[in-house]
C-alpha cells in the first residue's frame, strides 16, 4: 500500500498526464502545470516525478514524436496504467470521504 | 532533415555536460525538453535566458539521472587501487617497528630534501618578475690583469652606448653605476641611502613597478631621484614625496658630491628575488656633474678603459643573434685593444645566471654559488638515497615473510604487474607519511637555514622558503619519486616470485642477489656516515687551526673602529682619553682578513717587477701589533697634514722576489711602486714574513697571497681607514659602549662599526664554518638514518634466528659466543665501510673542500678514525641491545612456542 501512496505533485502530474493524452511528455506537463495551477517548476522536477511514478508502475512510457524544435530528439510520452487510475481513484475517494466528515467546512465554503 | 541530424549531436556545453553525467536512457528526452525550453526562453533578455536555462540544466544533476559509478570500466582500477591502499595500511600497521624505522629515516631526509627543493625553485625564480627576463643580458668583460685572467660583471659606458647604436639586435640599453651611497639631511639627522645611478631607459628594461612618476621621464634631468616606497616613508612619512627636494651628500665610489636632489618618482621596493637591490635611484645625468675624489673621471662616458664600475644591461629583440652582437662588441673595442698588451673582450650573460655564476668579479647583488648549491644537492640526494636504502633493505630482508602472501595472491589471479603496483603503493604511502612528518621537521630547520650567514648574499635576504602551489607540486613529485626509488627493488623481487615454489616450501625461495645487494646498500650507508663524520671533524679542525694560527702579529685585545669621514685624528685623540685604552694606531685596513690593496713593485733600474700587496699605516701601527722588524726601523714620526713619506717597509718575500739581498743590505735601497701610490720609495725597514691576507686565499692566488707585502705611511684618499684600539679591560660591552658614544659625538650620520680583531679573522673563515655546520648536520642525519637501518636489520636477524640461538644455548653456547656470532657480520660491514670511507673523504676534504687553504692543519690518526669509531660505537650499542634481548630469554619458552 505504501507504494501506492501519491504525493501532491505526483497526483497533479498524474492527472495532467490523463488530461494531455497523447501529448503527455516532460516539457508539456511543465507547461500544463504552469497554465492550470499557476505553478512554475523546473523540467528536472517534472522528470524526477514522472520517473518515480513510472517506477511505482502508475504510468508507462514510449518514445515518439521528434520535432525540429527539439533538435530531432524524440519525446517520452506517458500514459496512465490501470494501477495509476486506481491510485487516483483511491486518492479522490479518500479526500471525498474526508470532506464528507467535515460538513461545517463544506458549508462554510 | 540534414539540419535535424546536425542538431542531434550535443553541441552546447550544457548538453555535453549532461551527456557526460546522465544515464543514456534519459538523455534524449532531457535534451529534447531543454531544447524546447530554450525556444520558449527566446523572448526573454539574454542574461535571464542564460540564468534560467542553466538553473534548469543543473536541476538534472540529481541521483535519479546520474550514471551509476560501478558501470564504468575505468573505475574498476579505482577499487583495485583502494584495495592496494587498504592492504598497504594493514601491512604497515602489522610491522609497526619497521614502518616506524623507515618512516623516521625518510622523514629526516625528506625535511632536507624539502629545503633543497625550495632553495632550488627560489634560485630559479630569481629575477623572473621582469617581464622581459628572457631577453635581458648583461655585458661582461674579460681581461688579463694582476697576473690573472679576470672575468668581470661590469663593462664600459662607452660600450653600452655604442652597442645600442651599432647592433640591430639590441632593443634597449640601460647602464647602472654603483657607488650611490648618499647621506640625506633630514630633520632627524642624516639618513644613509644606497642605490644606483641609472640611465633613462631603466624602466623600459626592468619591470620594477613605478608607483608614482612617469617611467619615461624620471631619469631625464640631472638630480632626479626615485625613492623606493620604504625610503619614501622613512623620509616623508605619509606625505606625498613627489617634487620634494633633498639635500644629499654622496660618498660612494671613491668620490664625493653634493646634490640638491628632486624626488620625481616612487618605485616599489625591489622584491627579495631581485639581483638588484636599492633604496634609491638617481639619474645618470647627476653623475655627469664633476665630483671630488679619485673615482670620478670626466671621460667615463667615452673611454672604453672604464670597464670596471658600470653595469651594462641589454634588452635584446626577440630572436636576436647573440654571436653577432658579441662580434659587434669586439668590433667596437678593436680600436682600444690595438694598443693594449692584453686584449679586453666582452661577452653576454643571460639574466638567469646572474645569481648562480661564480666567476665574475665586480658583481652586484646576492650570489648563491653554483658549487655550493651542487654540494648541497649532492649531499641531500645521498642522505635521501640512504633513507631509501633503509626501506629497500628492510623490505628485502622481510621478503621471505611476505612470500606466502605473494603466492596466495598469484594463485587467486593477481598478475605480476598488480603485485608490483601493490608493493610500490605501499612504499609510496610510507613516503607520503614521511613527507608529512618531514614537513614538520622542515619548519624546525628552516629558521636555522635562513639565519645561516651566506657570504655571497651581500647582506640581503635571498630566500623566503614559503610553500606555494608550484612548489607543493614539486614536493609531491619528489615524494612519489622517493617512494618509487625505495620500493622498486622489493616490489620487483616480490612480484617475480613463483607461486608454486613459494607455497610448496618457502624456505627454498632464493631471492637472487638479495643478500649481497643488501650488504652493498648497508655498506653504502656506513661509508656515508663514516665519511661525513670524518669530513666534519677535518673541516672543523682546519677552522680551529685557522683561527688559532699565529699570523705573525698581535691581534689580541684589539678592536678595529671604522672611520667614515675626515675626522680620524680627532676621533683617535678622543679615544686616547679613555682610561681603558692602552694604545691606538691607524691603518687603511685590517690585515689577515682576506683583503688587501694591489700594486706593482719594481727595482730601482726597473729591470724586475713583482705584484705587491700593501697597507697604509701610521707610525704606531707596527709596534702596537708586534710586527717583528728584522732590519732597519719602522716609521719614526707622525706625518704633518699633506706631507708624504718617501719611505717604505717591506717583508722578506719582496726582498727575495726582487733580489734585493739580505735584509741588512736592502735598507736604504730604492724601489718603484706603481699602484695607487706611484713613487720611488726608499726601504727603511724589513719585517719578518707574516700572513697578510688569509690562510684560505685560494690556490689560484698562491702566487700573490701572503707573499710580497709592504707598508707605506699615510692613508690613501679613498679610505678613511680604521683606528685600532688596544684595550686593557674585562668589561667589554661597557668599553664598546664607551667607544660608541664617543664615536657618535664625532660622527652622527654613520652607524658605529667596530669589530674585535679576533672576530674579524673568524669572519674570514665563515664559509668553512658554514661547511662545517652543514656537513655535521648532514652527518648527524646520515648516522641517524643508517643506525635506524642497522637497528632494523639487527632486530630482523636476531628474530629470524631465535630458534638457532635457543638451540645453541641448549647445547651449551654462552652469551659471549652468541654475541660474537650475531654481531660478526655487522662489524665486518662497518670495517669494510671504514676502509672505503676514510681514504675517500680524506681525498674529498683535502682536494675539494679545503683546497683554498694553503696552510693546513696537521691531521692525526684520531681524526682519521673519528668517523669509524663513532659509527662502530653506536652500531655496537644498537646491535648489543638487540642481541641481549635475544640471548637473555630462556630457550625453553622459545622452543616450546616453536
Amino acid at each position: 500500500m505504501e507504494k501506492q501512496h501519491l504525493g501532491e505533485l505526483e497526483e497533479l502530474i498524474l492527472l495532467l498526464i490523463v488530461m494531455l493524452k497523447d501529448d503527455a511528455y516532460g516539457f508539456a506537463i511543465r507547461q500544463a502545470i504552469k497554465e492550470q495551477a499557476g505553478r512554475v517548476i523546473t523540467i528536472g522536477a517534472v522528470h524526477g516525478t514522472v520517473n518515480r511514478l513510472e517506477k511505482k508502475g502508475l504510468i508507462e512510457s514510449s518514445m515518439s514524436g521528434a520535432t525540429e524544435i527539439r533538435g530531432g530528439r524524440r519525446k517520452r510520452i506517458f500514459t496512465i496504467t490501470a494501477s495509476g487510475k486506481k491510485a487516483l481513484q483511491a486518492s479522490r475517494d479518500l479526500k471525498l470521504n474526508l470532506w464528507m466528515q467535515i460538513p461545517e467546512l463544506a458549508v462554510g465554503s | 532533415m540534414k539540419n535535424l541530424e546536425r542538431n542531434k549531436r550535443p553541441s552546447l556545453f550544457s548538453e555535453r555536460l549532461l551527456g557526460w553525467c546522465c544515464k543514456p536512457e534519459y538523455l534524449e528526452e532531457i535534451l529534447g525538453d531543454l531544447a524546447e525550453y530554450r525556444d520558449e526562453l527566446l523572448s526573454k533578455p539574454k542574461w535571464k535566458r542564460k540564468l534560467f536555462y542553466w538553473f534548469h540544466v543543473l536541476q538534472f544533476i540529481r541521483p535519479w539521472a546520474l550514471k551509476r559509478l560501478q558501470s564504468n570500466q575505468q573505475l574498476n582500477q579505482l577499487s583495485m587501487f583502494s584495495n592496494y591502499l587498504k592492504t598497504s595500511v594493514r601491512s604497515l600497521k602489522k610491522n609497526a617497528l619497521f614502518s616506524f624505522i623507515n618512516m623516521i629515516g625518510l622523514a629526516i631526509s625528506m625535511s632536507v630534501a624539502i629545503l633543497m627543493i625550495l632553495v632550488i625553485t627560489e634560485l630559479n625564480s630569481f629575477d623572473d618578475f621582469h617581464e622581459n627576463s628572457e631577453r635581458i643580458y648583461r655585458v661582461t668583460s674579460n681581461k688579463f690583469m694582476f697576473n690573472q685572467e679576470l672575468d668581470m660583471a661590469t663593462a664600459s659606458f662607452f660600450l653600452g652606448n655604442e652597442v645600442k647604436k651599432q647592433s640591430p639586435g639590441v632593443e634597449e640599453v640601460v647602464i647602472l653605476k654603483s657607488g650611490m651611497s648618499a647621506d640625506i639631511k633630514t630633520n632627524a639627522g642624516l639618513l644613509n641611502v644606497s642605490g644606483f645611478y641609472a640611465t633613462e631607459s631603466f624602466f623600459d628594461v626592468f619591470s620594477f613597478k613605478l608607483l608614482q612618476g612617469n617611467p619615461e621621464t624620471v631619469f631625464l634631468e640631472p638630480n632626479n631621484i626615485v625613492l623606493t616606497e620604504t625610503t619614501a616613508v622613512k623620509l616623508f612619512g605619509g606625505a606625498n614625496p613627489i617634487g620634494k627636494e633633498l639635500d644629499i651628500q654622496s660618498t660612494g665610489g671613491w668620490q664625493t658630491r653634493s646634490i640638491l636632489g628632486k624626488v620625481v618618482g616612487v618605485v616599489e621596493d625591489p622584491p627579495l628575488n631581485s639581483h638588484l637591490e636599492f633604496e634609491a635611484l638617481v639619474s645618470m645625468k647627476t653623475y655627469d656633474q664633476p665630483a671630488t675624489g679619485s673615482g670620478w673621471r670626466a671621460d667615463f662616458r667615452t673611454n672604453p678603459n672604464h670597464f670596471q664600475n658600470s653595469f651594462v644591461y641589454l634588452l635584446l629583440n626577440q630572436g636576436a643573434d647573440l654571436e653577432s652582437i658579441e662580434t659587434s662588441m669586439s668590433d667596437i673595442i678593436s680600436a682600444y685593444n690595438s694598443d693594449q698588451e692584453h686584449k679586453l673582450s666582452h661577452k653576454l650573460q643571460h639574466m638567469s645566471t646572474f645569481v648562480s655564476s661564480d666567476k665574475y668579479q665586480n658583481r652586484v647583488g646576492p650570489r648563491f654559488s653554483q658549487r655550493q648549491l651542487y654540494i648541497m644537492i649532492g649531499l641531500t640526494l645521498i642522505v635521501l638515497l640512504s633513507a631509501c636504502f633503509n626501506y629497500t633493505n628492510l623490505s628485502l630482508a622481510r621478503a621471505l615473510r611476505r612470500s606466502k602472501e605473494v603466492g596466495v595472491r598469484k594463485v587467486t589471479g593477481a598478475s605480476q604487474f598488480q603485485l608490483f603496483a601493490q608493493f610500490i603503493i605501499e612504499a609510496i604511502l610510507l613516503s607520503v607519511l614521511a613527507f608529512i612528518i618531514g614537513l614538520g621537521l622542515f619548519y624546525l630547520i628552516k629558521p636555522g637555514f635562513l639565519n645561516m650567514p651566506n657570504p655571497g648574499s651581500s647582506g640581503h635576504d635571498m630566500f623566503t622558503l614559503g610553500i606555494n602551489f608550484t612548489k607543493l607540486l614539486y614536493l609531491i613529485i619528489c615524494t612519489i619519486g622517493v617512494g618509487l626509488v625505495a620500493g622498486f627493488l622489493p616490489a620487483w623481487f616480490l612480484s617475480k616470485l613463483n607461486a608454486n615454489t613459494v607455497l610448496k616450501d618457502a624456505s627454498r625461495v632464493k631471492l637472487f642477489g638479495g643478500l649481497s645487494l643488501r650488504r652493498a646498500l648497508t655498506v653504502f650507508q656506513f661509508v656515508l656516515s663514516i665519511g661525513l663524520i670524518m669530513s666534519a671533524v677535518l673541516v672543523n679542525k682546519q677552522y680551529k687551526y685557522a683561527l688559532g694560527y699565529d699570523l705573525g702579529f698581535e691581534t689580541e685585545n684589539i678592536i678595529n673602529v671604522k672611520v667614515k669621514g675626515d675626522y680620524g685624528d680627532q676621533l683617535e685623540a678622543e679615544f686616547n682619553r679613555v682610561s681603558e685604552v692602552a694604545e691606538t694606531s691607524r691603518s687603511s685596513m685590517a690585515m689577515g682578513t682576506g683583503g688587501a690593496e694591489l700594486a706593482w713593485a719594481l727595482t730601482e733600474d726597473k729591470s724586475q717587477k713583482a705584484m705587491l700587496f700593501w697597507n697604509g699605516i701610521d707610525e704606531k701601527y707596527l709596534n702596537m701589533h708586534d710586527f717583528e722588524i728584522i732590519a732597519g726601523t719602522g716609521f719614526l714620526r707622525a706625518l704633518k697634514k699633506g706631507e708624504s713619506n718617501k719611505q717604505i717597509i717591506v717583508n722578506e718575500h719582496l726582498l727575495q722576489t726582487l733580489n734585493l739581498g739580505s735584509p741588512e743590505e736592502a735598507i736604504g735601497k730604492f724601489i718603484w711602486v706603481q699602484g695607487y701610490v706611484r713613487d720611488r720609495l726608499q726601504i727603511t725597514g724589513v719585517v719578518k714574513n707574516f700572513i697578510n691576507t688569509s690562510l684560505n686565499a685560494g690556490q689560484g692566488d698562491e702566487i700573490m697571497a701572503n707573499k710580497n707585502f709592504a707598508f707605506v705611511q699615510g692613508m690613501p684618499v679613498f679610505t678613511h681607514g680604521l683606528i685600532a684600539v688596544k684595550f686593557k679591560t674585562n668589561d667589554l660591552p661597557g668599553f664598546v659602549q664607551k667607544l660608541e658614544s664617543i664615536y657618535n659625538g664625532v660622527d652622527n650620520s654613520h652607524p658605529f662599526e667596530a669589530d674585535f680583531y679576533k672576530d674579524q679573522i673568524a669572519k674570514t673563515y665563515e664559509s668553512e664554518k658554514n661547511i662545517f655546520t652543514l656537513v655535521s648536520f648532514l652527518a648527524f642525519l646520515a648516522i641517524s638514518i643508517s643506525m635506524l637501518g642497522l637497528l632494523g636489520m639487527a632486530v630482523f636477524t636476531t628474530e629470524s634466528r631465535l630458534k638457532e640461538i635457543s638451540i645453541r644455548k641448549v647445547l651449551g653456547a654462552d652469551s659471549r659466543d652468541l654475541t660474537l656470532l650475531l654481531s660478526r657480520g655487522f662489524l665486518m660491514l662497518i670495517g669494510l665501510s671504514a676502509l672505503i670511507a676514510i681514504p675517500l673523504s680524506n681525498y674529498v676534504v683535502n682536494e675539494k673542500v679545503l683546497s683554498s687553504f694553503n696552510y693546513r692543519a696537521p691531521t692525526g690518526i684520531i681524526d682519521w678514525l673519528s668517523g669509524f669509531l663513532v659509527v662502530l660505537f653506536i652500531g655496537t650499542l644498537t646491535i648489543a641491545w638487540q642481541i641481549r634481548q635475544a640471548t637473555t630469554r630462556a630457550p625453553s619458552t622459545l622452543l616450546r612456542n616453536e
